[in-house]
């Protein structure tokens, strides 16, 4: 929401800067930022009281000396005859109509009223949508004007339960749909209750004699209206959050003034109907309880007045709660309210023990399972839940982000499959996933869950010398699990690439198995992968394509092998993305070491030509060949 | 050429995959909590309105309930938990006080941008025993954050609101270029949600807090768009050995 700082200052005698303001709103807890001289405050959900110039103020009393000095009509106020029926009075408990007649529309408005629009940067409407609009600003209570010459009958209101076309007053039509509070008069409905009104009985500017109603809604009646009717409505936000129930008698009179304030008011009658008493709720004084649940020593005086200064009342032992706090109930909230008060940051720490648990409960098979698929080159990863496909033992969402993905995966390795192929999209030759997670499905209307690992491999075995001409397949995988870990099974199996748009051959081994099929003789496994000792810093990942290369050498004094390895491992250049020995082999014969290289690169910023992977190319041979010994065969 | 020149291939360097950070930074976190005093406890992703909402006092009227923010499954029977906190209900229920549980996993909420995602991972802790206090709360909480950012980082406390904690914080931290960064929510267990749990709030109090792992990997990595930790690209996981 948002409030001008001078709308507020003009209260307090003090006259703070706007960065004191800003940091006493801080330390109450509300969150803000600073758009010039306004402030656009995030309040919490439970702080409704806040949502005005007079309920911000009200907080800001515990720091500063506030003088609410808003004038209202204190005269007696003749009984209004309307006709109307609450046919939902645990949805509205009480609700205030005001019948007022003007002589004239006013051309201008008082500087208070002008200010309103222009420090906001709102548009003006007409007299008394404008006055309404502010009423709500500066007092937190919404209220909803009829054009009283357009209100033809009874006005009921009642649930509607039926689908229905409304007009709002500014000109949307909406259906309304499933049960909706509404007011109607014949079975025509002229307001959806604490959203937004009717066009059909709208105030003009024309308008010279208004029924103003001023209501109080329980939030459940509202919620989510605005949001289902994609409606922008202050309103509904504001009883959304719980507005004041007792404060009718004082926005109507305020209407009422500033009415006054810029026409001459020929009639005024207004119309109670309560059908609840708000009851004072009380909470016993107990300083001694706030001290701790706060872990603090404050005495009983200065615990006292500062609730005062929050508006408070206190006698005998007992603090009544204003009518506008709905989020005080119990001495948890009256702590929360001092902490506030003092600054969260101001209370001194006390040191904490927890007693050792004996148990930690950690998920070692697990934990184990991970770092065995670490040291056989695996990567971790995550896959969200909601999948496309389904089966008789799906989970369906009722409310999905994406229509296209309404439903649970029943398996990872279809999640594994998805991953696989993107990264072979991405020209990746060697690729070795796993996932451990929860399974949910449905079983006789039950759900069950089943926790699983899935892990997935295609491509080459690995990026050296003696993995590289390999490929995975089933039986080199089941080979490799089982020589480490005999006891369990993993049951590879291939899946076929014909449901996969891709011309890439290899084969796909895949594996899906239920963590406790896995006995605890896993435990006894040695990993020698280890989680990174620190948190690195990541760099932002090129989508452009790569470009590789493969350098031969043929080395007769032996010697020279080191330098030569040395000089191209350690070999740097931002386009080098990787570098790697994918060949190696000892001719006794020739009494020659052959040695091959790979150089992958990519450029960040944009397709890598073949001038700049042959310039780096260029620097490495020229480099390599005057190494002592060593040839590149075939270059001229 | 003399025959005792060394000719042994080289280093065979294997590749070794990658904890993904996600789960490592859950895991660290863990790890810390645990030696801290705490114990594990786990509950299912899929959970009942009563443990997720009823139990933990968000009353029926509460934004959190619509539709709009929470995924519900098989007609409105069950919904994906949008909290790690009724795995702490459900520990309550169990255990009777002193008690230290964690939970952590996988939570779900209808958002989706560069910063929000419907499945996102959450660390949550709870401590129940006699005279449990706000500043003992704040001693947790600083301990936990110099563990993870050092202890020169420069935090600060703001008050906030959830329902089942009261009364509850927010808590930042001061980013190196000098801009306030919320890393977690705390708070004194409300007294409403200890005797749901048939805890008398008379006799203990409880401290909560809840930390998003995705938020704090995004910073301890550098990472800026946490859609990128579920590409599942080698190219960014290799990152993280």
């Amino acid at each position: 929401m948002k409030i001008a700082y001078r709308h507020l200052v003009q209260h307090i005698k003090e006259s703070p800067s706007i960065e004191e303001i800003s940091e006493s709103l801080f330390q109450l807890g509300h969150e803000h930022e600073i758009e010039g001289t306004l402030f656009d405050i995030e309040f919490t959900p439970n702080r409704g009281d806040c949502l005005s110039v007079n309920g911000l103020l009200r907080d800001l009393s515990v720091f500063y000396t506030v003088e609410t000095n808003q004038e209202i009509y204190s005269s007696e106020i003749e009984e209004l005859q309307l006709d109307f029926e609450n046919l939902l009075p645990d949805v509205c408990p009480r609700i205030t109509f005001l019948k007022l007649e003007i002589d004239k529309n006013p051309n201008l408005y008082k500087e208070y009223l002008d200010n309103y629009f222009k420090d906001l940067n709102l548009n003006k409407n007409n007299f008394f949508t404008d006055i309404s609009n502010y009423l709500s600003y500066e007092t937190g209570q919404p209220t909803h004007c009829y054009d009283s010459n357009k209100i033809n009958g009874k006005i009921v209101f009642s649930e509607l339960d039926t689908n229905e076309e409304f007009v709002t007053l500014l000109d949307k039509k909406i259906n309304l749909t499933e049960k909706n509070s509404v007011f109607s008069i014949n079975n025509e409905v002229i307001n959806l209750a604490g959203v937004v009104g009717g066009k059909n009985t709208s105030c003009s500017s024309k308008t010279m004699s208004v029924l103003v109603e001023c209501a109080f809604f329980k939030p459940e009646a509202i919620m989510g209206k605005s949001l289902k009717y994609d409606i922008k409505s202050e309103a509904s936000h504001k009883f959304e959050r719980y507005v004041d129930p007792n404060c009718h008698d004082m926005v109507i009179r305020r209407f009422i003034k500033i009415v006054s304030d810029h026409t001459n008011i020929k009639n005024i009658s207004i119309y109670y109907n309560e059908f609840e008493q708000n009851e004072i709720h009380k909470i016993p004084v107990n300083v001694h309880k706030i001290n701790k649940i706060l872990g603090i020593e404050i005495n009983k005086d200065q615990y006292l007045n500062y609730l005062i200064k929050l508006g408070f009342d206190i006698s005998e032992e007992q603090i009544s709660i204003p009518s506008y706090r709905s989020d005080i109930n119990n001495q948890n909230d009256l702590a929360e309210e001092i902490a506030r008060i003092i600054g969260y940051d101001n209370i001194v720490t006390d040191e904490l023990t927890i007693p050792q648990s004996k148990i930690s409960n950690k998920s070692d098979i697990e934990d184990k399972l991970r770092f065995f698929l670490l040291d056989q080159g695996f990567y971790e990863v995550i896959n969200s839940p909601f999948v496309h496909n389904s089966f008789d033992d799906s989970i369906k969402i009722d409310n999905p982000l994406d229509s296209n993905k309404e439903h649970m995966r029943t398996n990872i390795i279809d999640s594994l499959l998805e991953n696989l192929t993107f990264n072979e999209r991405r020209q990746k030759d060697s690729i070795k996933l796993f996932e451990i997670s929860d399974i949910y499905t449905k079983e006789d209307n039950q759900i069950k869950k089943t926790r699983r690992l899935g892990v997935i491999a295609s491509g080459r075995v690995g990026h050296n010398h003696e993995e590289f001409s390999k490929n995975i397949n089933r039986k080199y995988l089941s080979d490799k699990f089982n020589d480490e870990l005999p006891n369990e099974n993993f049951n590879f199996k291939v899946l076929n690439r014909e449901t996969i748009n891709t011309k890439i051959k290899n084969e796909i081994v895949v594996s899906e198995v239920n963590i406790d099929s896995f006995s605890p003789e896993i435990l006894n496994y040695k990993h020698k992968s280890k989680p990174p000792k620190s948190f690195n810093q990541y760099f932002a990942i090129s989508d452009l394509p790569y470009s590789k290369r493969d350098l031969s050498f043929s080395i007769k004094d032996y010697s020279s092998c080191d330098t030569l390895k040395e000089y191209i491992m350690g070999f740097e250049d931002k386009l080098l993305k990787e570098v790697f020995i994918f060949d190696y082999f000892y001719n006794k014969k020739n009494e020659e070491i052959k040695i091959g290289f790979r150089f992958i690169f990519q450029s960040a910023d944009s397709t890598i030509t073949e001038s700049q992977v042959s310039d780096r190319m260029g620097v490495i041979i020229n480099h390599t060949k005057n190494i002592k010994g060593v040839k590149i065969p075939g270059l001229k | 050429m003399s025959k005792d020149k060394d000719i042994s291939p080289p280093e065979l360097i294997k590749d070794r995959g990658a904890l993904h950070p996600i789960n490592h930074m859950k895991d660290s976190i863990m790890d810390l909590l645990i030696s801290f005093g705490f114990e594990i406890v786990n509950g299912p992703e899929i959970e009942t309105e009563k443990f997720n909402f009823d139990m933990l006092n968000i009353k029926k009227s509460h934004p959190a309930r619509q539709m709009h923010d929470t995924f519900y499954v098989e007609k409105k029977s069950n919904l994906l938990r949008t909290h790690t906190s009724p795995v702490q209900i459900r520990g309550m229920l169990e255990k009777k006080p002193p008690l230290a549980f964690i939970s952590g996993g996988k939570v779900y909420r209808k958002d989706d941008d560069s910063t929000h995602l419907p499945m996102f991972h959450q660390v949550e802790g709870i401590y129940v025993d006699k005279n449990v206090s706000f500043a003992q709360l704040k001693d947790l909480i600083y301990k936990i954050i110099h563990s993870l950012f050092g202890d020169n980082i420069e935090l600060r406390f703001r008050p906030s609101y959830f329902p089942f904690t009261e009364p509850s914080a927010e808590v930042d931290i001061l980013s190196k270029e000098g801009k306030w960064l919320e890393i977690l929510g705390c708070g004194l267990v409300n007294p409403i949600v200890l005797e749901n749990c048939s805890i008398d709030a008379n006799k203990y109090s409880g401290l909560a807090f809840g930390l998003g792992i995705e938020r704090i990997a995004m910073l301890k990595h550098g990472v800026t768009d946490i859609r990128e930790f579920y590409k599942s690209n080698l190219d960014f996981l290799s990152q993280f050995k």
